[in-house]
């Protein structure tokens, strides 16, 4: 169902990820997408690899929650791989077979690519979507962008956008599917007919969908006036995020795992 | 001076519309509870939006605290002083986690965080919400929402506070909820509330009531002043509490001094002096129980949502049921008790898990085609059915599902205009745009829209919530006209046991997914204790005659409709008899 959509966001826990400060968690986030981009050798390569398993470990979340996190990307990990695997020339030739050649180092680098890519999917999940709660996210988020105020960039209503959006998810895949029940009470079906007759099917539903939105949005506003909201000046909030000596340490070992594997790129195991 | 004050107040909202406010002037008192009544349209919303200054009157003036709605610069100062709680509750809160929400609005006055966490801890507990303040707002019920968006905007410390509605979308045990906390914060913290509304019976909990009708006060005094006037609430196109309008039918007979009652207590002592011999149970009125065939059948039916998971549900219980052809059933129940999950399985939306479900005699899940006929024999009309109207006009809209159904194009426009006549809808109404007719009217179209296609059986989910007394009524009449021309089945999701005890011929009362009760109304609400016992209601009507029979005034329980119970009491009350 469309619920699925939204299910498997944030799992409240109790990790050290989950306490870690929604900002250090941006930055942290961005130090290790660097590192793990930044890996060329099978050595640093390793390394993340490495890194990413005690991520995982350190989260605490179920191991079948994470793998799931990566399934939607099978078709293009898949892809990607084997495209490597047939294109990437190397010294040794393995296989042979009219104009199909593989190289073992095709196969080290589509392997490599393939866990490269799993380890950036899970390594945001468990560093920042699946550890951290939304409004913590976006409050983080708007910190960390804050400096960028100054030539101009709205950072607090963009983060406000972002706050009422993961609000209203549900609310409308909901909706969605009680369009879609009325619609098929009145005859629709979405799933008989050619390619045209499918997509005029949609209509009925995305109009009120649609309609729907723009009402919300309105009420919504209304509501926000009158409960004093003006923009982002003056505001303070209730939960302020503060810093504890882990948010620092977290930091500098991630920094230093970024270092390390710079300086390993120069080694090959393989 | 009073807290609001209002003069010579007019309003459009565009040069070119019609006045929607024409001259009011009145003054609200700090500290006082007032209750505005009016039907869909006469104003009542806009004049809530003027109270707090969300609008600027066209002319007259509008003060609340001594500072004028029309002075931008006091306008921030006006609404932190008035706030306002809508009508849906999904689109009034902000936040995903419970206290955030309710944090908004002193994060956005720029309170000092430690006194925001005082004050969100305060405002909660205040609405008995303590216990949700880490939920998701999300998963919340209606009622408790609304108790949300009310924490919401007491945190901000307001003096007074308007509901706009606020009830009109929750089920009974969430409007009572709601009524309850107004009136807490009304006499608690001494918050100035008014509540705009069209439940009489929440309209009675208040000091003051005023009438709107065609953007003018009609009428203003306590409840029982205001109600006592009959004649000119009904001209306000809006109905009396059932006790008040039984009084005023057995005044009208010249049996009792026009005296008005709002509760059902009251009215059982007014009463009670008056009934000179006690009501007897008639010798058994023979029923003419002529065996129906059933038009619908549930045989063993079992739902469950979640399978699987740590949120498994049983949505019903093995459930076998019957309905008869060509009566109307009414099915009741709290939020949460099957009701809607045994419609959505009546037009093959769902399948049963175990059982089957029969259509004159077949299995409706038998085939995928048949199913997809089913959907045309069991019309659906689902809870607040406008949201499903798309088309550019009504008339298109009511076609659709004809048009789905394969028909030509002249059956096609004779089922629209049948539609239509039924639902109420005239000529101008069929060429509009759904979007631009009032709410009243979106209603009856998305009505039209299932009756089009003409199905053997109509289930109808809460058909009349939301709509004004009289709109309501024109809705049920059309929905009865159309089963008495085409000897439909119609099956009625209400909560509204006044509804259900109007119109239904059958009832069946559902509780946590099984079959409670069944019977016709008479069997149901004779049994009075055991509604209650299932924390259900029953009619105020009944109410009184349950305080009669206690009182030894009257064996008869089982009266649920006013003009059975003045045909029931007419003969025992009043100086008549004793001549």
């Amino acid at each position: 169902m469309i619920k699925d959509i939204t299910a498997g966001q944030f799992f409240p826990g109790n990790s050290l990820l989950h306490k870690t400060d929604a900002r250090f968690k941006i930055i942290i986030l961005i130090v290790f997408l660097v590192t793990a981009l930044a890996s060329s050798s099978t050595a640093a390569f390793a390394a993340v690899l490495a890194e990413t398993v005690i991520l995982v470990a350190m989260s605490r979340i179920n191991l079948k929650v994470i793998l799931r996190s990566v399934k939607p990307l099978a078709f293009i990990l898949a892809f990607t791989a084997i495209i490597n695997l047939f294109f990437v020339k190397g010294e040794t030739l393995l296989v042979e077979w009219k104009f199909i050649h593989i190289y073992k180092e095709g196969i080290i680098n589509s392997v490599m690519l393939m866990m490269r890519l799993i380890c950036l999917v899970i390594g945001t999940s468990v560093i920042l979507t699946y550890t951290t709660s939304p409004l913590d996210m976006t409050d983080g988020l708007e910190r960390v962008l804050s400096p960028l105020r100054f030539i101009g960039v709205p950072v607090h209503d963009f983060s406000m956008i972002l706050t009422i959006a993961l609000r209203f998810i549900p609310t409308l895949v909901e909706e969605t599917e009680k369009i879609i029940s009325a619609q098929k009470s009145r005859g629709v079906s979405f799933d008989t007919g050619g390619l045209i007759k499918r997509v005029k099917s949609l209509i009925p539903i995305l109009v009120p969908l649609f309609y729907s939105a723009v009402r919300r949005a309105l009420e919504l506003a209304e509501a926000m006036e009158c409960r004093l909201y003006t923009g982002g000046k003056g505001r303070t909030r209730m939960k302020v995020l503060h810093c504890t000596a882990w948010d620092f340490i977290f930091l500098f070992l991630m920094t230093a795992c970024c270092v390390g594997v710079f300086f390993l790129n120069g080694y090959e195991i393989i | 001076m009073a807290f609001i004050n209002v003069r010579d107040l007019r309003f459009k909202y565009r040069e070119d519309l019609p006045t929607v406010i024409n001259g009011v002037s009145l003054e609200i008192e700090k500290g006082t509870f007032t209750a505005i009544i009016g039907h869909n349209g006469s104003g009542k919303s806009t004049l809530a939006k003027l109270l707090c200054g969300m609008l600027a009157p066209t002319e007259g003036y509008v003060e609340v605290a001594g500072m004028r709605t029309d002075d931008e610069e006091r306008e921030y100062d006006i609404r932190k002083k008035c706030g306002m709680v809508f009508q849906n509750p999904d689109n009034q809160i902000v936040a995903s986690v419970v206290e955030e929400d309710v944090a908004f609005a002193p994060e956005n006055l720029g309170v000092p965080s430690a006194e925001i966490r005082e004050r969100v801890d305060n405002v909660l507990a205040a609405v008995g919400m303590t216990e949700y303040a880490k939920h998701s707002t999300y998963k919340l019920s209606g009622g408790q929402k609304q108790r949300v968006a009310i924490a919401g905007i007491l945190a901000m410390e307001p003096e007074c506070i308007i509901f706009d509605e606020s009830t009109s979308m929750l089920d009974p045990s969430g409007q009572r909820d709601i009524v309850e906390t107004m009136k807490k914060l009304n006499r608690e913290k001494g918050i100035t509330v008014i509540s705009i509304t069209h439940h009489m019976n929440e309209a009675i909990e208040a000091d003051r009531v005023l009438v709107m009708n065609g953007g003018r006060i009609t009428a203003d005094g306590t409840p029982e002043q205001v109600f006592s006037q009959v004649e000119r609430v009904l001209e306000a196109h809006l109905a009396v509490p059932q006790v008040t309008e039984l009084m005023y039918k057995l005044g009208k007979a010249g049996k009792c001094t026009p005296t008005s009652a709002l509760h059902a207590m009251e009215a059982a002592d007014i009463l009670e002096p008056l009934i000179l011999r006690t009501v007897p149970v008639p010798a058994s009125e023979k029923s003419a129980e002529q065996a129906c065939d059933a038009a619908l059948r549930l045989e063993n039916v079992t739902v469950r949502y979640g399978v699987g998971t740590p949120f498994e549900k049983v949505a019903l219980k093995n459930i076998s049921l019957e309905f008869p052809k060509g009566k109307i059933t009414g099915i009741i129940g709290h939020t949460g008790s099957g009701k809607s999950t045994l419609a959505m399985l009546l037009n093959g939306l769902l399948k049963p898990e175990e059982g089957k479900v029969f259509l004159e005699g077949e299995d409706i899940n038998q085939s995928k085609q048949f199913t997809n006929s089913v959907r045309f024999k069991v019309g659906l009309v689902f809870q607040y059915p406008e949201y499903q109207l798309f088309e550019d006009t009504v008339r298109r809209d009511i076609a659709f599902g004809p048009r789905n159904m394969g028909l030509e194009d002249e059956a096609i426009s004779e089922r629209v205009s049948l539609a239509a006549r039924f639902c109420g809808l005239d000529g101008a109404a069929l060429e509009s745009s759904p979007f631009e007719i009032s709410g009243g009217q979106k209603r009856r179209a998305a009505i039209a829209g299932v009756i089009a296609m003409r199905p053997q059986v109509l289930v109808l989910d809460e058909p009349a919530a939301g709509l004004d007394p009289q709109g309501k009524e024109e809705i049920f009449r059309g929905l009865r006209e159309y089963r008495d021309s085409e000897g439909a089945t119609m099956l009625l999701i209400s909560h509204s046991m006044e509804d259900i005890a109007e119109y239904a011929e059958n009832i069946v009362v559902l509780k946590e997914g099984e079959v409670f009760m069944q019977g016709t109304p008479q069997e149901i609400f004779a049994n009075a204790e055991k509604l209650f016992a299932a924390s259900l209601d029953v009619p105020q009507i009944t109410r009184l005659f349950l305080e009669l029979k206690k009182r030894g005034k009257c064996d008869r329980t089982d009266i649920y409709t006013v003009d059975y119970a003045v045909k029931t009491l007419l003969p025992y009350v009043g100086p008549e008899v004793e001549a």
